[in-house]
């Protein structure tokens, strides 16, 4: 493999893997100026990603994400709560992003990592301005009593594109979701039906009969990119990321309407042509993510 | 209980309907009931493992027993805290937690530190520390699903995590636990029947030296009780572990190929 002038003599003589370690910039800028990717991808394109629904059977909606080997879990207890005075009819979604020392070396127990609470700032922030969830939808019975989604989503490994994934495995969980079949009691307190069969013998009429799953209007979908001199490198591992330092996340919904823009700083100054450039591979893999979202909520209706 | 302005409203798990409480799985005098689900007695739920479920740990495994489905990374060795004093041998860490989902009742997902004070004693007696002498061994587990019996099943998959990242050994450790209900002796017990036990008695051990790292028992226990649970108990430890090896000599097997 013949090296770069710039990399000197010492470069050709050492391995492969020595000179990734020991150079790694370099090392990515020789493959770019080939136009592929350490990992033997595309510029332009994302890792392998799949999507399950229903890992977890002890919350109401589940899905596991994997992009690459970054792997999120994302699962949805369905509570009861008093809607508040103002908004009477409508319920709330509360997301939590968790990064559990399993993920990663660098977490620690008792110390919460620092991009945990960023992605989960950044998370309900999209979901919330997306009007993916009509939150009309979780309300039971009108000023007395709504549904609170927890939704709670895990980092099981972490290897970049932190937000992509926990994103993707979000709105999944959230296509999962199906509303326990409840009913109001004497007290006025919510109580779950027990099963379908009893439906005949039940002195109550469930409030929710009809009512079991959300209708998600717009879904949103996000990619990660890095900039690099005139570069632009679609959803980066670990290995890109600790070299390279500019990211743009673009979040679009299915109809590729932007939804939100994030460049938070980095050395390299983005241009309208590079975000129009990005935003052209977004709406590429939305389309991707749109199909495999689809692809796993069908393979739940077979089963 | 009107929601104040501003105020995070207080949330509830819609429960069962009242007067509708489930039956008891068993009568009091009953020998012959059928478990929640429709297992034998001294029959453990089928046991699946895979390793390097987590590629930026050193080693990792991912354990399932029916409903309870755990995931165990190991880091290390490497440097131990600046604080603490040099050390000839090597530390073990340990660190149970729980997802927020895990349990019936979504949870805080707090760690456990009981969990993992005990699983850190079940370890240490096999793993040879005298090798990575001033360095830190790092074990957390994460238990994404708790179905019952979590903590034996974390330690199992956790001494899978262990010898997935090349931390030496003396043998693999198995752990199983039963359940005392009533007159019965059920293994591996699911959260239902935990939730009635009269008395546990959990084992930990190394089957192929058969020495036992820990052994915890509650409850009242009459001696043949404990001598017949024992000896169930290390049976299916030996079982255990070779579902164990079989997955490790798979998990080489493959990377070679």
């Amino acid at each position: 493999m013949g090296l770069p002038d710039a990399s000197g003599d010492l470069s050709s003589e050492v391995e492969v893997d020595a000179f990734r370690r020991l150079f790694p910039l370099r090392f990515c800028e020789r493959h770019l100026s080939e136009s592929i990717r350490p990992d033997g991808r595309p510029l332009g394109r994302a890792r392998d990603t799949t999507i399950a629904l229903g890992a977890v059977a002890s919350a109401d909606g589940s899905a596991l994400a994997k992009i690459g080997s970054t792997t999120m879990l994302a699962a949805i207890k369905m509570e009861v709560m008093t809607p508040s005075m103002e908004s009477p009819d409508e319920g709330c979604l509360a997301i939590d992003f968790h990064m559990p020392p399993i993920c990663s070396p660098i977490v620690r127990p008792g110390r919460p990592a620092e991009a945990s609470p960023v992605v989960s700032k950044q998370l309900s922030d999209t979901i919330s301005s997306s009007g993916m969830v009509d939150l009309k939808e979780l309300s039971l019975v009108s000023g007395k009593a709504a549904w609170m989604a927890y939704l709670d989503i895990y980092c099981l490994d972490a290897d970049r594109a932190l937000f992509d994934a926990a994103l993707l495995s979000a709105v999944a969980a959230l296509s999962h979701l199906q509303f326990p079949t409840v009913s109001l009691n004497e007290d006025g307190r919510v109580v779950v039906v027990v099963s379908e069969e009893d439906g005949g013998k039940l002195e109550k009429e469930p409030v929710n009969r009809e009512k079991r799953k959300l209708t998600l209007k717009s879904i949103p979908f996000s990619l990660t990119c890095i900039l690099h001199k005139n570069y632009i490198l679609a959803d980066p591992t670990a290995e890109e990321e600790s070299i390279m330092e500019t990211l743009v996340t673009v979040v679009l919904d299915s109809s590729s309407q932007l939804i939100s823009l994030y460049k938070p700083g980095g050395p390299v100054l983005a241009n309208t042509s590079v975000i129009q450039d990005s935003i052209a591979l977004t709406r590429q893999r939305v389309r991707e993510l749109q199909k495999i979202l689809d692809e796993a909520n069908s393979g739940m209706e077979v089963d | 209980m009107a929601g104040k302005p501003g105020t995070n409203p207080t949330t509830y798990s819609p429960s069962m309907a009242t007067g509708k409480t489930r039956p008891r799985i068993f009568k009091d005098h009953d020998v012959d009931w059928v478990r929640p689900d429709g297992r034998g007695f001294h029959q453990c739920r089928p046991a699946f493992f895979r390793t390097g479920a987590v590629n930026s740990a050193s080693g990792s495994a991912y354990a399932e027993f029916g409903n309870t489905k755990v995931i165990v990374s190991v880091f290390g060795p490497r440097e131990s805290k600046k604080a603490m004093m040099y050390s000839d041998i090597g530390r073990l860490n340990c660190n149970v937690s729980y997802t927020t989902f895990a349990t019936p009742v979504r949870g805080q997902g707090s760690d456990y530190k009981e969990f993992s004070s005990m699983l850190h004693k079940a370890l240490e007696g096999a793993i040879i520390l005298e090798t990575f002498p001033k360095t830190t061994v790092d074990v957390f587990a994460l238990v994404l699903e708790s179905g019952g019996s979590d903590l034996h099943v974390v330690i199992s998959c956790a001494s899978l995590a262990l010898a997935d990242a090349g931390i030496l050994m003396y043998d693999l450790v198995a752990s199983v636990s039963l359940s005392c209900l009533g007159k019965n002796l059920v293994i591996d017990p699911v959260l239902e029947e935990e939730s009635y036990q009269d008395g546990s008695l959990t084992i930990t051990c190394m089957p192929s030296r058969y020495e036992v790292t820990q052994l915890s028992i509650t409850g009242e226990w009459s001696t043949p009780k404990i001598n017949e649970g024992m000896q169930l108990c290390l049976d299916a430890c030996s079982k255990l572990a070779m579902i164990m090896r079989s997955c490790l000599k798979e998990a080489t097997s493959t990377s070679q190929e």
